[in-house]
């Protein structure tokens, strides 16, 4: 079935190694859980050798361990989770991974918006159907969340800063009665959770402030912060590991040469390093610069190559990409980019020569076709 | 291969080796040996026991092993040196850090001074239990064996490493706080120093343990299991963890080579003292880290006599103390993760409440609980074979106990009752949810019971939301519970001679100084007299000590002045190693600060300015006539060697203030003062013509220069200088800058060389010129730092400005008053305040009187219209008896004014005349007087 979605599902992705997963599993389960917590973790950190498991398990998600320990314990308990952290550390990932291990569904999914309404949270009705038989449980529209509830699975709510305060709320009652009553039916008017559900939301750092939890909500949640990774060597793999994903999904066969991965990780390391030492945002790229935009200007070079290039990636491509993904704001993004290039670029290109080179030359065009 | 008890473990390990490794040799190998040293650890005649630092199972396991055995001789590892300190600790609030201390070097690079070594010792710490069982036990000898702490530096490579025990931090480092910062730059030692000795070891074992750094690793794969060990388990556990970590080792370690250095040497030590001592090795104890149990150097073991030269000390002068040291302190200099120690120490104060061991403790040991005896009864063991306990303690998981979950229940309602003390919202709902959550996080970490690190990372789950309100995160409160940083203390007893005498000399301020906080001191000196000696210590003690140690709030000690109340924040307990590092130095403060004067004056890099400075502070501090007129002699020399004039203002500054203290208190001035003048004056002369063409010397700087030659200058002459050498100084001067320019105008109006209306022309030919205008903010600073030299000049110069102000047009004067005023606040700060008073002199202070007022500059320029000053003579004679030739001339020039009447008396004041003519004898015998002074010898 994977096969021809455009992107599956962590648990269809996955569904090979999640049933193999589940069929040596011999850990206690809470509730209704598909795994025992230590599968869990296993399954989204991937397996070692002194797991003694018979086959490996891929690791799917970079970043500290104790991480996704709390994630999973706070999910087992009464609580909901919540990831918060910059754009593109990989938080909705984790929410996926974890919602298919534990329940093999990560699909029920509420995405926060300003115009999210409290009929998304809780239920609609199907108004022809209301019109022609009345209010009753067929006519009603169960939200992804009360769907959830109702199967005693994980649901989902991506960007809950989004969403205005008052929607916000409806989810205490869920998360603390762990049911929603619906006032319409006279009899069967309480949707019960099953045991196993719960919650993980995502929250966007940089929207604080915009629609703050409240401090009720706020208490029906552990928050975990989800940092930017800055370790090279994680970041190395976690930009081959989506990059090997990304090639898969496009069916390009296209070798993705170490040096460039290197430059490439330099680059952004360089570009954060000035971001961070600058004093004003005009002199601070719009871009997070975070892991995922780093995947972005890959997955770009890497299609830009494919279907216009000469089917191999090469620096001068890689740069055009980057500096294209990065201006976002014309003067000001341009001007930062062209201190970087010849402030550090060109030195480096000389230094080391080699694919600096023609990654230095790649950006000067890219920079010139956009002033 | 020795077929001992390890046989079968030796089996298993190889077996496993062959299935895992892919060069089966190497790690065989690795593996052989490892039983191999824990074999030969075990079968030694002289008892081995293996620590490790920081950890709570040695220290249990020592007190049991202790108890049972009562060995006569214990030899610990620790540097030789420092047994002379062990005494002291009972008087010390622990934890402290026995230092070694030394600033005379020989034999050592002179940039490494001062050499410092410290050993911290804490109470949950198996050294702590050897130090008081040999102390405290009749006939128990306590031998350290470790090379003393000179040979630390003879042994460490000429580019000096940071520190002894560092290694990678792999953890998130908190900001080193004041209290990590109680060691200084020492470097440390400590007993069983226990780790892997290259990054990628440790990694390997924190990722496949999975754990986040070296002291959870420990804690949980060590320390849990062992705390209810046997003796036997817990030898070979340790020997075997050391034993590994030295297999693992890079071969070319520059530290490996030092440790297997510092084992010959241990072995050897004692080799010596059994020799000597005629002990029973049977009755002996060697106390060392795990890794050097299992070390493989041919000095180890009793029987070896393998000869190791023990290289002499160095001729440097090692002071020893004890300093107060703290959890954060020691987790800081040997790069353990945040709280471990703390962690360490409840984990021990848990076991000895448990009763699983009686500790010992010093006799009299300061700031710690008594603690009873109270120990399961235990029948002495018959000494037993060593057997393998090593299978089982490997696979089987610690065991439960009853009271840890009260005790986790404790900490879940002591943290939300922290946290919410703390601004945080938490409730009842979080305890019970972080205390659920210790236990999943446990249960999934494959721990038994959830360890102090499980709940930490329960609590920040469960607690810490979006912001921390207040200045403490979760993390950091629940290190604060589980012991939190434990501060020590040195006693009273165990202080050097200085800083007991500080004390002694304080008490009559009547605080607690042992406290760490802040303590406000009031002190009324007329009230009080007997007061004045503490104020004057305090004094010192602020010249002395750190910033923040003792600051005063009121109350100043400059020449000249004399506070009446002076009070005082005194931080004396909090910076207690500052002093006890004092009292390395010298026996009292006077003494010290002596010697910090006379060496400032004598550095490489003294100047005049220092060297004044340093008298200065002589007289304030020490009142020593002797002493500041040596420090002053040097002053002398130091500014007749000077080349630069850069210091002139502070030297300007510093002997004004010294001469006019001179004058005001003793009836001659020293010698040495009038030295410096003489010196100054010629000094100054010489470089006078350079240094107003000098780029590099700013205009501050020359004004400082003239200054000292014009104050100084009545001085001078009396004492011999000659004035013709500064006016040859000011002629020879030709400066460019147009403050410079203006400067020597200055210098030259002083010295006469240049009328008051040269000047006044000269300046009006410059506001005359466009093309000079632009600099003229400039001349305005070189007339303004003419003040100090030249302070009559300061009604010109209001003149100037206003004349600027009026004649300059807008367009060239508004640019220019933000430069002006610029250019003053940089170049001549203390100035301006002479310059706007002597202007508000000079204008009128009220709006009416502005319409009616004229500058004294114009009233001057213009004189007053009055009698023509009466002329008599010979010539006017004449003119007057013929004139028509005047006429003539006047009519021709058309002067209609006529002959006037001559005024017979100048001035016009009639009465003059009177008097004179009433009394003519005072005006004839001043006349005759005259004529005879014109007339006579000349």
């Amino acid at each position: 079935m994977s096969d021809e979605m455009l992107r599956a599902p962590a648990e269809v992705k996955y569904a090979e190694e999640l049933d193999w997963l589940e069929s040596v599993d011999d850990g206690p389960k809470p509730f209704s859980w598909r795994l025992s917590p230590r599968m869990v973790r296993l399954f989204v950190l991937g397996s070692e050798r002194a797991d003694g498991l018979d086959r490996e398990i891929s690791q799917k998600w970079f970043g500290d361990r104790s991480f996704v320990e709390r994630s999973i314990v706070t999910l087992a308990s009464d609580r909901g989770l919540l990831l918060i952290g910059d754009p593109g550390t990989g938080k909705s990932w984790l929410a996926e991974l974890l919602a298919a291990a534990i329940s093999r569904n990560s699909t029920l999914v509420v995405q926060g918006t300003a115009g999210t309404t409290e009929d998304h949270i809780k239920y609609s009705w199907n108004v022809s159907m209301v019109i022609a038989k009345g209010q009753s449980r067929e006519s009603m529209i169960p939200s992804p969340i009360m769907t959830a509830m109702e199967e005693g699975v994980i649901g989902r709510f991506e960007e809950l800063t989004r969403s205005t305060s008052d929607v916000q709320d409806a989810l205490i009652s869920i998360l603390s009665e762990k049911y929603v009553s619906v006032p319409e039916l006279d009899d069967d008017g309480i949707v019960f959770a099953q045991p196993g559900f719960s919650i993980i939301a995502t929250a966007n750092s940089r929207d604080r402030g915009v629609n703050d939890l409240s401090s009720a909500l706020k208490r029906r949640f552990n928050f975990i912060r989800i940092p930017m990774v800055t370790n090279k060597r994680s970041e190395e793999e976690i930009v081959r590991f989506r990059t090997v994903e990304l090639l898969r999904r496009h069916q390009i066969e296209l070798d993705v040469p170490p040096t460039l991965l290197d430059i490439l990780l330099q680059s952004f390391a360089d570009l954060r390093a000035a971001a961070a030492a600058a004093t004003s945002d005009d002199e601070r790229l719009e871009s997070a610069l975070s892991t995922a935009e780093q995947i972005g200007v890959l997955e770009d070079a890497i299609l830009h190559s494919h279907f216009f290039g000469d089917r191999t990636l090469r620096a001068g491509t890689l740069a055009g990409s980057l500096v294209g993904s990065l201006v976002r704001r014309s003067p000001e993004d341009l001007a930062i980019l062209n201190k970087y290039w010849h402030g550090v670029v060109e030195p480096r290109s000389k230094k080391d020569g080699g694919e600096w080179q023609d990654f230095l030359e790649g950006g000067r065009q890219a920079i010139a076709t956009l002033s | 291969m020795s077929q001992g008890p390890f046989g079968a473990l030796r089996g298993q390990l190889l077996d496993a080796a062959g299935a895992f490794a892919e060069a089966p040799d190497a790690v065989a190998g690795i593996l052989t040996g490892m039983v191999d040293d824990v074999d030969r650890a075990l079968s030694e005649e002289l008892e081995i026991f293996p620590v490790c630092h920081h950890s709570p199972a040695s220290a249990l396991a020592m007190a049991r092993r202790l108890r049972e055995k009562q060995p006569k001789v214990v030899y610990l590892e620790l540097c030789e040196d420092l047994q002379p300190l062990l005494g002291e600790l009972r008087n010390c609030r622990l934890p402290v850090a026995l230092q070694a201390f030394a600033t005379e070097l020989d034999g050592f690079p002179k940039d490494w001074g001062p050499l410092s070594v410290i050993a911290p010792i804490t109470e949950a710490s198996a050294e702590y239990q050897v130090i008081a069982y040999a102390l405290d036990s009749p006939d128990v000898e306590l031998v350290l064996v470790d090379r003393s702490a000179d040979h630390v530096f003879q042994w460490l490579p000429r580019e000096k490493e940071s520190a002894e025990g560092d290694a990678a931090d792999t953890t998130d480092a908190a900001e080193p706080g004041e209290e990590a910062a109680l060691h200084g730059d020492a470097v440390g030692v400590e007993i069983g120093d226990l780790r892997p000795r290259f990054a990628e070891l440790e990694e390997h074992l924190l990722h496949h343990g999975k754990v986040r750094h070296w002291s959870e690793w420990w804690d949980q794969y060590v320390e849990q299991p062992l705390v209810g060990a046997d003796y036997d388990t817990y030898r070979q556990v340790m020997v075997l963890i050391g034993s590994l970590f030295r297999r693992l080792a890079p071969d070319a370690d520059a530290r490996t080579a030092r440790d297997e250095d510092r084992e010959r040497y241990m072995w050897t030590r004692m080799r010596e003292h059994l020799a000597t001592s005629a002990a029973d090795p049977s009755q002996c104890l060697y106390v060392c880290g795990a890794a050097h149990a299992a070390s493989r150097v041919e000095q180890f073991g009793l029987a070896s006599a393998a000869p190791f030269d023990i290289s002499p000390r160095t001729a440097s002068r090692w002071l020893y103390g004890l300093i107060p040291s703290s959890h954060s302190a020691i987790e800081a200099q040997f790069g353990l993760a945040a709280g471990s120690v703390s962690i360490a120490a409840a984990t021990w104060t848990k076991a000895v409440t448990a009763g699983q061991a009686a500790p010992y403790q010093l006799e009299g040991q300061k700031g710690a609980t008594k603690r009873k005896g109270r120990v399961r009864p235990q029948a002495p063991a018959p000494p037993e074979a060593v057997t393998d306990r090593l299978s089982g303690f490997l696979s089987s998981p610690p065991a439960l106990d009853a009271l840890e979950e009260a005790e986790l229940l404790g900490w879940s309602v002591d943290i939300v009752r922290l946290a919410r003390r703390n601004g945080y919202l938490a409730s009842t709902a979080d305890a019970i949810a972080v205390f659920e959550t210790s236990i999943l996080l446990a249960g999934l970490r494959n721990r038994g019971r959830p360890t102090p690190y499980d709940f930490q990372d329960a609590a920040v789950t469960c607690i810490e939301k979006d912001v921390v309100p207040g200045r403490r995160d979760v993390r950091r409160l629940c290190e604060i519970l589980l012991g939190g940083d434990r501060i020590g203390e040195v006693g009273y007893e165990a202080l050097p001679p200085l800083a007991r005498d500080v004390y002694d000399r304080l008490a009559p301020l009547g605080l607690d100084l042992e406290k760490r906080t802040i303590q406000r001191a009031l002190i009324d000196l007329d009230a009080h007299p007997e007061l004045v000696p503490c104020s004057h210590l305090l004094w010192m003690l602020r010249y002395l000590l750190p910033d923040d140690a003792v600051r005063p709030i009121m109350g100043r000690r400059q020449l000249g002045e004399r506070s009446i109340q002076e009070s005082w924040d005194l931080a004396i307990g909090r910076h207690q190693r500052s002093i006890i590092e004092l009292g390395y130095e010298g026996v009292t403060v006077e003494q010290v600060l002596e010697q910090r004067l006379r060496r400032s004056v004598w550095a490489p890099q003294a100047t005049a300015a220092v060297a004044l400075g340093a008298v200065e502070d002589a007289i304030l501090f020490l009142g020593s006539r002797r002493f500041a007129d040596e420090l002053g002699a040097r002053a002398v020399e130091l500014l007749a060697a000077e080349r630069t004039v850069d210091d002139a203002p502070e030297v300007l500054r510093r002997i004004r203030r010294l001469l006019a203290h001179y004058r005001s208190t003793e009836p001659t001035l020293p010698a040495w003062c009038e030295a410096f003048v003489t010196a100054g004056y010629a000094h100054y002369c010489t470089l006078l013509p350079t240094a107003f063409v000098d780029e590099a010397v700013g205009v501050r700087q020359v004004a400082a220069m003239l200054g000292f030659l014009f104050s100084m200058e009545s001085f001078a002459l009396a004492l011999g200088c000659d004035r013709a050498q500064l006016e040859l100084a000011v002629r020879q001067s030709h400066p460019e800058a147009p403050a410079k320019v203006a400067l020597s105008w200055a210098a030259g109006s002083q010295l006469g060389l240049l009328t008051p209306a040269e000047l006044r022309s000269r300046c009006d030919e410059l506001l005359a010129n466009p093309l000079v205008v632009p600099a003229f903010p400039q001349y305005m600073s070189g007339f303004v730092q003419a003040l100090e030299p030249v302070p009559v000049l300061a009604p010109f110069l209001v003149e100037l400005m206003s004349k600027a102000f009026g004649r300059l047009p807008d367009s060239v004067l508004l640019p220019w008053l933000p430069l002006l005023i610029t250019t003053l606040r940089d170049q001549a700060k203390e100035l301006v305040p002479v310059l706007v008073r002597e202007a508000g002199r000079t204008f009128p202070g009220s709006l009416p009187a502005l319409d009616a007022w004229v500058p004294p500059w114009v009233a001057r320029a213009v004189p007053k219209a009055g009698p023509a000053p009466a002329i008599s003579g010979p010539v006017a004679d004449l003119l007057a008896g013929h004139p028509a030739a005047c006429d003539a001339v006047a009519e021709l020039l058309g002067c209609a004014g006529g002959w006037q009447q001559a005024v017979t008396v100048a001035g016009g004041h009639p009465e003059v005349g009177e008097l004179l003519a009433r009394h003519p004898r005072s005006a004839d015998a001043v006349a005759t007087l005259l004529s005879h002074g014109v007339a006579g010898p000349g």
